[in-house]
């Protein structure tokens, strides 16, 4: 029996990024995946012959500087395609429609079609929220301490805060303390008149979330979504031969850092005696042991599944049972038999993310179903079609839509996630693209649907939350995932968390396994 | 014809804050002139006889938040400050309902007959809310520092607020950081599973709010609501004998007797302001008052953006104000009553009148009177929290009439087409409506009513979008940050200007607080 | 409008199945709430005779109100394993143990018995309602937890004729059940369980039955008990007869850790004198780390019994004018207890033991002044002032008789 320093759970970015670092470091590490390819939700594959898609994400919104560094991915060359357009939001009537181009002065143009007065400030909004970014980019390379008992040395480790606070004075700060809970169209008041304008920039704020932009800290996933944007608003990049190749080229790293790798490994229990990790079984009956293992699976998975509730102490399992997960946003992918058209958006700009946004009022409306546990009626539908920037994504001459579909409950409170649930999801969302692209469903070959039940049982999230838990203010920083296993270290002796469950949250950007890794390090 | 008279201190509104700061003020010695602009005194917090006959606690109908210190320190019981207890809390179902009683065994014993679970969950809840609001009332007692250029003596304060905080253990300093962001029915789902219970428990958390039971931040209005404290008891309830104007007149008979002169019909259009400086006010009639400061007790819209010019004021504080979210989303109707209201779940006359009644079946009820108000219409069926004051004082009604005081949400401030005669008409109807679902007979027995929209609560009491606390209580607008971060001490950029109303630190309620702070403040100045 | 009060009703107190029998023999009329359960106090006027009944006769008590709690499953014994201090791997069928369990930081939630009543079921009774806590720390594993409190009724037969009622009245002798095991018998025609347990410290049984039967059996035991004197006992005889045995109540000496506040008010076995009962070498069970800590690093505080000292407290009467006055009931205040001037813990029980002569109770001493033997100070009231008087450090239970373990020949 091989014997690893480290175990990890689950290969999706975070687990590659911090089994890369700990084998940099000369630590023995095995990574086992349950899927037969690693990556997680960096996933392209083909869903109808001849047609592929990147199953969840198909831009990259940042990614952790110090992972692009340390892991040197530009020079193994994975390549990233900055496009000048970022988005294009589009309202309800027919080119009507706001640009977010990388430059502001050329975004401020779009937005003057609306209205002079917010195209007058937006150089200051994109200022601002840059300023905002800053404090939370320190923030996210840090371990939350372990409150309310802040120590010294923990007071010591979060001085890299004081960095942007000299530069920008408290004011930055005290406005982040102000923006962060705040609820979308609170921020917009304070900025913006143009609905279109205010309904484009809170898409940003419900990315991901089960809440409407009415919703508290709303605010916050804004700013989450725009860490390392330098003001760039709805900045995002998109990997060339699909958002699958992101851990393939992770690969590369890992085996120059002898990481061991199985795939097809479905891990089935981390076995734990007397509160102390001691080692891991596999599907097919082995057992494997090693010093210390990382999970990067959710905290429900981790703790109630493979560690198993009646090994957890009482207060620890209420927390992590506690969790929120509700995800409510379902992707669905559909083969075209040509390239579809959108009112008033020229060919070339066909490569951007769309998203069908009217009015704020409207988002929010979507988000009611999740209360009641319906499917939005109208749902709020973002799209790309990445067959205009890789072209083998579809044979020629054909194209593949995916849309991003909020919002679509996990739990549904009088059917089940089936075939007709998901047939009404997809009709509701032909409905809105429909009005944007008329005759889309005459254009449309074949489509896959997957529902946040599809997504848990494909990738193993729990309640399909593609974040590991909601981004909500009771589930950051110390709190995440629960106020007693905040430091990637969990109540379970040589157990350590590296997923998006972790501090900083979800997204590809690898944060959560670099600091857990650092975090791990330091304490062996 | 103008008169020009000289004080140490002039307050614009007769609320209780206002009256508060007064009392307060007048007892360190100060000449102190109260304007308000109503015949009556105390702003939101009056009585009045609507009806002849029936008097009603116009607006504001519970006393749960007074601070015991501002009670004793003006004196208030022998000013005439007389708080009955409510005892207890009925949810009517439609066929059962949820009724908490002041005795824990009892209630016990009536929550375990829909959930054992919940029952024992209940009896480590209240005193763990207690232990929390008892680590958080040192910030509401504490004068908010500045976030911007904290002071030493801000910076020593905020050391002590953080102090207090470790005497909370890991779990509860959790609960506490729950409570600052969660949605009341996040918060609630993770201690109970009846949803009656969790329904009227999380009303507390969207009472005077725009929010729902599931829009995160409701928590902390619960909490907020948890804090009140009656005898030295958390969380209890109570009712002022003759209405809540009794309060402020206990109040004003207080400052009267440190020797404040009080001005009713006395309605101020603006402050005098003189190189940077408040000299004084002027009275719509052209009266003017000399004086060598002056607070507002009025919200903060109408303290900067209607009081002084906004030239005054340096713009980003401007800014912040006009930012600043107040949003009404309430509205009162007063029923005055041939009889008492009969309950189809449980019959007959009962413990139940004599303690708050809370429509509000299950979260689905409340979100769906949410979702009407978001979009610009009051709700349908609207959540109720009311009270009989005649049953607890039979002299609010003749003999064997009642009066009802229904605390209604949501009625949204900017109803789309806006408030008119018929609308407010249709309102009070869906209230009454509501309440026949639960009580069949209360159509019948209605001799008069009094529907109050926002829109009535702003023309009636000067209330800013009929907003009951002045400004939401989020936590982006709370402490070093109510109304606008400097400027959450009481003073304003004005010299000699002061703010004591709900829109500042600690915020809404009947809670004399921020009247007494400010005025504690204004003295440590003078 | 119909007036009355249906809610009254159905949230009044609650009565147990023996009430139409105890209601009318209760002359005193002093009722007492224990778990929401109207409960005779004493059944005369004053309850000496019902103590006496504990320790020289035959006492009959009403325990109904007790919470029970049915598991059963094929997790079960894993399941009270991992929640109870002691080992129930090693308890046998209609074996029955004493036992506290703990939060996870150590610290004592409740106390209270385990019955095995099968392989793969359990009977626990609990001083406080304990159902979220067991549902909470028995999901993932394979059992039900039913909670049985209002189905089944329970009567305690306590003192040294006991077990002649019951070999009169039961179907099957109990010469050979031994102390904390049980048996399944019928009362009459009555289906019973009998378990040789109590909270007297004294030769008992306690009979568990369907609420139905409730009646019959106490009728039958009334009626065959009469000539061996039995008794119907209340609380304030029990109350005396607890603290003779050494016997801990809940919220009295000790508080829950469920419900205590502070960190200050939560107590481990080791600082109730339950140390016994704590089952290192057992696998992982909740508070074990922490015990184990505590276990290393010594407790901080100790439960132990004290005997006033005689001499000295009829020393202050004389000095005031007067002959010795102790109250004839058990009190329950917190006792400061010092050590010169410094306060070194807390009497939270205690009684005048009518059967030993002597003043006794429970307390709560630093560690460091636990041991036997040792000497303090403790405070006393006579004619409102405060006096201090000796009080040694004795071993307890304070009344042990033979009778209460053994069996007949």
């Amino acid at each position: 029996m091989a014997k690893y320093d480290i175990i990890i759970v689950g290969s999706g970015i975070n687990s590659l990024v911090a089994a890369s670092v700990l084998g940099k470091a000369g630590k023995k590490v095995l990574i086992l995946e349950a899927r037969d390819k690693i990556g997680g939700l960096a996933s392209t594959n083909e869903f109808a012959p001849g047609f592929k898609c990147n199953v969840i994400h198909d831009t990259v919104k940042w990614i952790d500087p110090r992972v692009s560094r340390d892991l040197q991915i530009e020079s193994q060359g994975l390549e990233f395609i900055d496009l000048d357009v970022k988005r294009i939001a589009l309202g309800s009537n027919s080119n009507e429609h706001i640009l977010f181009h990388k430059d502001p002065l050329t975004t401020s143009d779009s937005i003057a079609k609306h209205s002079n007065k917010d195209a007058e400030r937006w150089i200051d909004f994109t200022k601002h929220i840059d300023r905002l970014s800053n404090f939370l980019e320190q923030l996210y390379q840090l371990t939350p301490p372990e409150l309310p008992n802040i120590g010294l040395m923990d007071a010591l480790s979060m001085r890299s805060l004081l960095g942007p606070i000299l530069k920008q004075g408290s004011r930055g700060l005290v406005d982040l303390a102000r923006t962060a809970p705040m609820m979308m169209p609170e921020f917009m008041d304070e900025w913006f008149e143009n609905e279109l304008l205010r309904s484009a920039l809170s898409t940003a704020g419900i990315n991901g979330l089960s809440y409407g932009p009415y919703a508290a800290a709303t605010g916050y996933n804004f700013l989450h979504q725009h860490l390392h944007s330098k003001g760039i608003i709805h900045n995002s990049s998109i990997i060339r031969g699909g958002t699958g190749n992101f851990p393939e080229i992770l690969k590369q790293t890992l085996q120059s850092n002898n990481v061991e790798v199985r795939t097809n490994s479905k891990v089935v229990s981390i076995n734990v005696k007397n509160n102390a990790y001691e080692s891991v079984s596999i599907h097919d009956g082995e057992m494997i042991i090693s010093d210390q293992i990382i999970s990067g699976v959710d905290p429900k998975n981790t703790f109630i599944n493979l560690v198993g509730a009646p090994n957890l102490d009482p207060n620890f399992h209420t927390q992590i049972r506690n969790i929120k997960y509700r995800g409510s946003t379902a992707r669905i992918h559909f083969a075209l038999s040509e390239i579809p058209e959108i009112q008033g958006i020229a060919d070339e700009q066909m490569n951007t993310v769309f998203s069908i946004c009217p009015s704020m009022e409207k988002l929010e409306k979507a988000s009611d179903a999740v209360k009641y546990g319906h499917i939005s009626n109208e749902p709020y539908v973002e799209f790309s079609i990445p067959t205009t920037i890789n072209s083998d994504f579809a044979p020629q001459g054909k194209h593949v839509l995916s849309a991003s579909v909020q919002y679509a409950p996990y739990r549904l409170r009088d059917c089940e996630w089936d075939s007709n649930s998901k047939e009404q999801l997809k009709q509701n969302t032909i409905q809105v693209l429909e009005k944007k692209i008329p005759g889309l469903s005459k254009l449309i070959e074949t489509s896959v649907v997957y529902s946040p039940k599809d997504i848990e049982n494909e990738f193993g999230l729990t309640e399909g939350n593609l974040n590991h838990g909601e981004m909500t203010l009771d589930q950051l920083l110390f709190m995440r995932p629960t106020a007693s296993s905040s430091q990637y270290k969990t109540p379970i002796e040589n157990l350590y968390l590296c997923g998006p469950g972790t501090h900083p949250g979800g997204g590809l950007h690898g944060a959560n396994g670099f600091n857990s890794a650092k975090k791990i390090m330091e304490k062996t | 014809m103008s008169r020009i008279d000289r004080y140490d201190a002039i307050v614009i509104g007769g609320g209780h804050n206002g009256l508060t700061a007064a009392a307060y003020l007048a007892r360190a010695g100060k000449k102190v002139l109260v304007l308000e602009r109503r015949h009556v005194l105390g702003g939101a917090a009056v009585t009045e006889e609507i009806f002849p006959g029936f008097k009603f606690s116009v607006c504001s109908y519970v006393v749960s938040l007074m601070k015991p210190n501002v009670m004793r320190e003006l004196m208030l019981p022998k000013f005439g400050l007389e708080l009955l207890p409510l005892e207890s809390t009925f949810t009517p179902l439609d066929d059962d309902y949820l009724m908490r009683t002041a005795d824990c065994d009892q209630t016990y014993r009536e929550i375990a007959r829909h959930s054992k679970k919940d029952a024992e969950a209940y009896q480590r809840f209240g005193p763990l809310m207690g232990q929390i609001g008892m680590a958080v009332r040192p910030i509401l007692e504490t004068i908010a520092p500045n976030a911007l250029r904290p002071s030493l003596s801000d910076l020593f304060a905020t050391k002590k607020l953080l102090d207090h905080f470790k005497t909370l253990s890991k779990e509860q300093f959790e609960y506490l950081t729950k409570l600052m962001t969660m949605s009341s029915a996040d918060f609630l789902d993770e201690w109970f599973e009846f949803g009656p219970l969790k329904s009227t428990m999380s009303a507390s958390g969207i009472i005077g709010t725009f929010m729902g039971p599931r829009s995160p931040g409701s928590a902390y209005v619960m909490l907020h609501h948890y804090m009140g404290d009656i005898d030295g008891a958390f969380r209890a309830w109570g009712f002022q004998r003759g209405g809540t104007g009794e309060v402020s007149m206990a109040i004003a008979r207080s400052a009267e007797h440190f020797g404040a002169t009080i001005m009713t019909e006395a309605s101020v259009d603006n402050v005098i302001v003189k190189n940077g400086r408040a000299i004084g006010v002027a009275l719509d009639n052209g009266d003017e008052y000399r004086s060598d400061m002056v607070i507002s007790g009025l919200d903060p819209k109408l303290s900067f953006l209607k009081m002084v010019d906004e030239k005054e004021l340096p713009s980003d504080f401007v800014r912040s104000i006009k930012n600043f979210r107040i949003r009404g989303s309430s509205g009162k109707v007063n029923l005055a009553l041939d009889g008492l209201p009969d309950f189809t779940c449980l019959p007959g006359e009962g413990h139940h009148h004599r303690g708050a009644i809370s429509i509000s079946p299950n979260f689905d009820y409340l979100e769906n009177a949410y979702d009407d108000a978001k979009y610009g219409n009051f709700s349908q069926k609207p959540f109720m929290d009311i009270i009989l004051p005649s049953v607890l004082d039979p002299e609010m009604a003749p003999p064997g009439k009642h009066v009802m005081s229904c605390f209604v949400q949501y009625a949204p401030y900017d109803l789309k087409g806006g408030w008119n005669d018929d609308k407010r008409e249709a309102f009070g109807d869906a209230v009454v409506n509501a309440l026949a679902r639960y009580a069949p007979n209360i159509k019948d027995i209605i001799l008069h009513r009094q529907v109050l929209t926002p829109a009535d609560l702003e023309k009636t009491f000067g209330l800013t979008e009929g907003n009951i606390f002045h400004g939401e209580l989020t936590i982006q607008q709370l402490f070093s940050l109510r109304p606008a971060v400097k400027w959450a001490d009481y003073t304003t950029p004005i010299k000699n200007y002061f703010q004591c109303g709900s829109g500042t630190h600690p915020g809404g309620g009947i809670t004399g607080s921020p009247g007494e702070m400010a005025a504690k403040k204004i003295l440590g100045i003078y | 409008m119909r007036q009355g009060n249906q809610f009254d009703a159905t949230t009044q107190l609650r009565l147990s199945p023996f009430f139409e029998r105890t209601s009318k023999l209760n002359e005193s009329q002093e009722w007492r709430r224990w778990s929401g359960y109207l409960s005779a106090t004493n059944y005369e006027l004053n309850h000496e005779n019902e103590y006496f009944a504990i320790r020289t006769k035959a006492a009959l008590l009403d325990i109904t109100p007790l919470y029970k709690y049915i598991i059963e499953g094929s997790d079960s014994q894993r399941f009270l394993n991992k929640l109870v201090t002691r080992n129930i791997n090693i308890c046998k069928v209609r074996q029955v143990m004493y036992t506290p369990w703990c939060d996870e930081n150590g610290k004592v939630i409740d106390d209270g018995t385990v019955q095995r009543l099968s392989e793969n079921k359990f009977r626990i009774t609990s001083a406080e309602p304990n159902l979220g806590w067991l549902e909470h720390n028995s999901l993932g594993m394979d059992l039900t937890i039913t909670d049985d409190s209002s189905t089944t009724a329970a009567l305690a037969l306590q003192g040294p004729n006991s077990r002649s009622i019951l070999n009169a009245v039961a179907s099957d002798s109990l010469d050979k059940l031994k102390f904390f095991w049980m048996m399944d018998t019928n009362l009459g025609d009555m289906p019973v369980s009998i378990s040789r347990t109590g909270y007297t410290g004294d030769l008992g049984y306690e009979i568990w039955m369907n609420p139905k039967d409730a009646l019959s059996v106490w009728d039958l035991l009334i009626e065959k008990g009469k000539s061996y004197g039995i008794t119907p006992t209340g609380l304030q005889a029990l109350d005396i007869s607890r603290i003779e045995a050494g016997l801990i109540l809940l919220d009295v000496d000790y508080i829950s850790s469920r419900h205590a506040l502070i960190e200050s008010r939560k107590s481990s076995p080791f600082e109730l004198g339950l140390g016994w009962s704590v089952k290192m070498k057992k696998d992982d069970f909740i508070g074990k780390r922490a015990l184990e800590k505590e276990l290393k690093d010594g407790p901080e505080w100790k439960f132990v019994g004290i005997e006033i000292q005689w001499d000295e407290l009829e020393k202050h009467y004389r000095q005031a004018g007067l002959a010795p006055g102790l109250p004839s009931t058990a009190w329950r205040t917190s006792t400061p207890l010092y050590n010169g001037s410094e306060q070194i813990g807390y009497a939270t029980s205690g009684a005048w033991s009518p059967i030993l002569k002597r003043y006794i109770a429970l307390a709560h001493i630093k560690t460091e002044y636990s041991k036997e033997g040792t000497m303090l100070d403790f405070e006393l009231k006579i004619e409102h002032f405060r006096k201090l008087t000796p009080a040694k450090i004795v071993s307890t239970p304070f009344f042990d008789p033979e009778r209460k373990r053994s069996c007949p020949a």
